[in-house]
Parts: C-alpha cells; sequence; structure tokens
C-alpha cells in the first residue's frame, strides 16, 4: 500500500474494525451499533505464535476465545497424555464460553496450528461491566444464554441418539 | 504442562526478586539512582494520596457512570461538588483549627510541666519502695523528649504548610487522571504477561483490587465514624481542643492495636492536667475505651466494614511499623500498615484463586 498517495484519513471500514467482526459472533447478536464501541475496549487482542498453547485441560478458566485469523485445535488429553483431537476452529468462530458466566476448569486443551490473532472476553470484565453498565452486560449474557441452550439442545439429541442406539444394541 | 505449584512458587519468587532489585537500585549510590531519586522524592505522597482517593471516589463516579454520563463529564460533576463542599466547610473550618493549633502550642509548655510534675511525684513514690530504680532518671528522659518534639513540630509546620501548597495542586490533577484512567492503566499492565499466564494474571488483578478497594473504604470510614464519635463525646464535656483531639483520634485508629492507645495518650493527659482525677476524666477514659473502642470498633464498625480475614498479626504489625519508620520516618510508620495489609490481601485472594478451581496441589487426584 502506498501510503504517500493513499487516503490515510479514511477510519477503517466495517468490516476491517474489531466492532463489525465481533457483531458477526453470535454471543453479540443482541447488542447494538453503541454498545459494541464499549465491547471493543473490553476485549482484549492477544497474538499467539505457531503451535503455541491456549490453554490446558484443567487451568483456571475465566473467558471465552474468539479467532480473528489463524486456526485453532481442540484437543483432549487422556490420562497416558495421548491427544485426542476434537475440532479444528477458524476465523469468526469461538470456543470456551461456557467458563464465562462461572469458573471452572477447562475441559478440553487447545493449541494454535499457525500464527493466530485471538479476542479474549473474561469474566472479571463482564462483572465490572454489569456494575457499570448493566444493559449491555443483559445483552451479552442473553447472547450467551442462547449460544449455550442451542449447544446443550443439540448435545441432548446426540446423548438420546446414542443412548438409543446402546438399547439396540443390547438387545 | 500444567500450571501447578511450582509455577505459583516461580511468580511469587519473580515479585519478591522484582521488588527487592527496585528497592537495591533506588538506594544504590551511583549517579544515575540519585538523579532519580531526587526527581521522585516529592512524588511519592501525592501519588499515595491521590490513588486512594480515586479508589475513594471511584463509586460515586461509577453511579454517575451508570446514568449514561460519559466517564469525564461525571469526574468532573463530582470534581465541582466536592470542591464546592471543601470550600464551604473550609472557610469556617481553617481559621477555627488555625486558632486551635496555635493555643495548643502555647499551651503546651503548660501540659508538659504538669505531666513532669506527675512524673516526678510517682518516681519519688517508687524510689521509695523499690530501691534499685533508684538510678533511672524517668522525668529526665520524659522532659528531654517533650522538649524534642515541641521543637520538632515547630520547626516542620512551616515547611510542611508549604509542602501542602504543592499537595493541593497535584492531587486534583493525579486524582482526576487516576479516576479516569485508572483501569486503563492497570488493564495494560497485565496485558504484558506472556499468553500462557494472561488469563491467571487478568483474573487476579480484579480480585485483589476490588479486595484491597474494600479494604480501603472500610478502614477511612471507620477512621472517620471513630474520630467523628470521638470528638462529640469529647465536646459534652469542658475539654479544650475535642475536634482536634477527635481528629487525632481517628487517624491513629488507622494503626491496628498500636493506633487506638496512641490516640488515647493526649486526651487523657490533657483531661488530667485540665479537669483534674474527677468525674469528667472518667466518663473521657470510659469514653475512649469503652465507647470508642469496645462497642463500636469491635462489635459494630469491624465486622460490618472489614473482613477479619485482613487482620494482620500484632508481630506483622509492629515490623511494618518498625520498617516503614526507617525508611521514611513518621510517614512511612503510618502507610507501612497498610501496604503490607495490600500484600496480604494479594495471598489471600490468590490461595482462594487455587482452591476454586482445585488446582493440583489443593485438589484431588486427577492423574490416578
Amino acid at each position: 500500500m502506498n501510503s504517500l498517495w493513499n487516503n490515510i484519513f479514511r477510519s477503517k471500514t466495517d468490516e476491517e474494525s474489531l466492532a463489525g467482526f465481533i457483531a458477526k459472533v453470535p454471543v453479540f447478536t443482541e447488542l447494538e451499533k453503541r454498545d459494541l464501541n464499549y465491547l471493543e475496549t473490553l476485549i482484549h487482542v492477544r497474538n499467539y505464535h505457531s503451535q503455541e498453547t491456549v490453554f490446558e485441560q484443567g487451568d483456571p478458566g475465566s473467558g471465552m476465545y474468539i479467532i480473528r485469523s489463524g486456526h485453532v485445535v481442540i484437543f483432549t488429553r487422556d490420562n497416558q497424555d495421548a491427544e485426542e483431537e476434537l475440532a479444528i476452529l477458524g476465523p469468526g468462530d469461538f470456543f470456551g464460553e461456557t467458563t464465562l458466566a462461572s469458573p471452572a476448569p477447562r475441559t478440553v486443551s487447545a493449541r494454535t496450528a499457525e500464527g493466530t490473532e485471538l479476542l479474549g472476553l473474561f469474566r472479571s470484565d463482564l462483572l465490572a461491566t454489569a456494575i457499570k453498565h448493566p444493559e449491555i452486560a443483559n445483552r451479552i449474557l442473553f447472547g450467551l444464554t442462547k449460544v449455550i441452550s442451542e449447544r446443550l439442545q443439540t448435545a441432548t439429541l446426540e446423548i438420546r441418539g446414542l443412548q438409543r442406539k446402546l438399547t439396540e444394541q443390547q438387545h | 504442562m500444567n500450571l501447578n505449584k511450582a509455577h505459583f512458587l516461580l511468580f511469587y519468587l519473580t515479585m519478591t526478586a522484582a521488588i527487592a532489585s527496585g528497592l537495591a537500585i533506588f538506594s544504590s549510590a551511583s549517579n544515575i539512582t540519585v538523579l532519580l531519586r531526587s526527581a521522585v522524592s516529592g512524588l511519592f505522597v501525592p501519588l499515595l494520596l491521590s490513588m486512594v482517593s480515586a479508589f475513594l471516589l471511584d463509586p460515586l463516579v461509577s453511579s454517575l457512570e451508570k446514568r449514561h454520563i460519559p466517564r469525564t463529564r461525571a469526574i468532573f460533576v463530582m470534581f465541582f461538588v466536592v470542591t464546592a463542599l471543601l470550600f464551604f466547610t473550609g472557610s469556617w473550618l481553617i481559621p477555627y483549627g488555625q486558632n486551635m493549633w496555635n493555643s495548643l502550642l502555647t499551651d503546651f509548655p503548660r501540659y508538659n510541666s504538669q505531666l513532669i510534675a506527675y512524673l516526678r511525684e510517682a518516681q519519688l513514690s517508687w524510689q521509695a519502695r523499690l530501691p534499685f530504680l533508684e538510678h533511672y532518671d524517668l522525668t529526665g528522659t520524659v522532659r528531654n523528649t517533650a522538649e524534642q518534639a515541641l521543637a520538632f513540630v515547630l520547626v516542620e509546620t512551616p515547611k510542611s504548610a508549604l509542602k501542602l501548597g504543592s499537595l493541593m495542586i497535584l492531587l486534583p490533577i493525579f486524582t482526576f487522571f487516576f479516576l479516569r484512567d485508572g483501569t486503563t492503566i492497570m488493564r495494560r499492565m497485565v496485558a504484558l504477561a506472556p499468553n500462557r499466564y494472561f488469563e491467571m494474571a487478568h483474573d487476579l488483578s480484579f480480585l485483589v483490587s476490588r479486595q484491597m478497594a474494600h479494604f480501603i473504604r472500610g478502614r477511612i470510614l471507620e477512621a472517620i465514624i471513630i474520630g467523628a464519635v470521638v470528638a462529640a463525646g469529647l465536646s459534652v464535656t469542658d475539654i479544650r481542643y475535642a475536634p482536634l483531639l477527635g481528629l487525632f483520634a481517628g487517624i491513629t485508629n488507622l494503626i491496628p492495636y498500636i493506633g487506638p492507645l496512641v490516640g488515647m495518650i493526649p486526651g487523657i493527659l490533657i483531661a488530667a492536667v485540665d479537669l483534674g482525677i474527677g468525674a469528667q476524666f472518667w466518663w473521657i477514659v470510659i469514653l475512649y475505651i469503652l465507647i470508642a473502642q469496645v462497642i463500636l470498633d469491635n462489635f459494630i464498625l469491624i465486622p460490618v466494614l472489614i473482613s477479619r480475614v485482613a487482620n494482620l498479626h500484632p508481630l506483622l504489625v509492629i515490623l511494618a511499623i518498625v520498617m516503614g519508620g526507617k525508611l521514611y520516618g513518621v510517614i512511612g510508620m503510618i502507610i507501612g500498615v497498610p501496604i503490607v495489609s495490600a500484600f496480604k490481601i494479594a495471598f489471600i485472594e490468590v490461595r482462594h484463586y487455587r482452591r476454586a478451581f482445585s488446582l493440583p496441589d489443593t485438589g484431588g487426584d486427577r492423574h490416578a
């Protein structure tokens, strides 16, 4: 980009700006434009190298991560330290949101597959927002509950399917 | 590899090493640090005071912010209100206080000589009973210390009045910026942590600052209430300087265990000299000990305002006071205890955090 001739006064377009990116995440669908600006101050931008651990199974969990760019591998370690890959997430995906409301150890591990930029939203910031701007916190929590409920429903259906298959196998 | 006990140990060691090396560099004799020290010298007290007042005023600003007033405007509104309040109370309080302080200074030699007279009588009586104490001249040492203290106060007061002027200018400016950007500064500093520990550092910084804010507000509120109660109780009697004594009792209450005792001494001394050992004297003693300390402090204020968990062991308090005194003189003695309390709060929060997540050494056996 030729900085001498380019329009340096044009502000970042909606697609490029952080607020525009966040608005597309399902957890934040209820937020209005003004809330998104406040959310930008709340979010932490972290840069990771390739093959860097984001968190390990058993670590204290206190927030969710949204992938801005790059890919993250979600896996579990069993007792013999063997890794079982669960998913590979890409830009726009998010993970770890179950610890946003209540503290719990992480149930899976996450590692970056390449140089990654992650956006972090943590529980302590959400608690501070609940005191300073309760409406914004309410909308975030609504979106969070929606996402978690959908995941719960999908998981319940899958478990019932598996249970049915198990009973069928036994007979 | 998991975050485990070794990581926490490393964290503590790093913090201790950082503080120790910071202190060592600060007190080393090289030219650069001499310049650094002289540049920083006048700033410590204003910075500390403005951080404390930012802590205190933060809830008010937040409640204004909740009503959709932008933060900067909210801070200005609050400053305006506080300044107006201070102006009105100051305009009649300052001449009144000035008179009282001057008359106290002129009266001091009288109280001093009375105290010496009492001590001399007491000394004669116990020297008669316990002959081996004959060579210990208590009156002489007390007289010398009292004279030194009076000279010190007389010399220091005009000097500290000048420092007070610069304090008045710096304090509002620092407080404004701490109120507006305090959280942003903390976040930027925590964001320096490496990715692996960032989440934990962020969590801990929030928990520790919340506990510390609660502690500071509770302590200061307690000091104000005790000072007001003592001043009110004393003004019922004929004693002079009741407001000053109340103020002194309130401020010294900030130091645990020793502070209240020290706060009682001037009051009881002045009462003994001015009013004699009579009904009013005993009322004053009862006021200081029973009402202020036992009922108000122990049963009402401390359980409500301050959790007992953050209390310091008396040995730690003495160590903090002595070390603070050696480093910074009288002011060091006063701020030494809150600083050690701050450390203790940080440790307690870290321990809570580990237990909440049942990290490997406190939790069950996960790799069975």
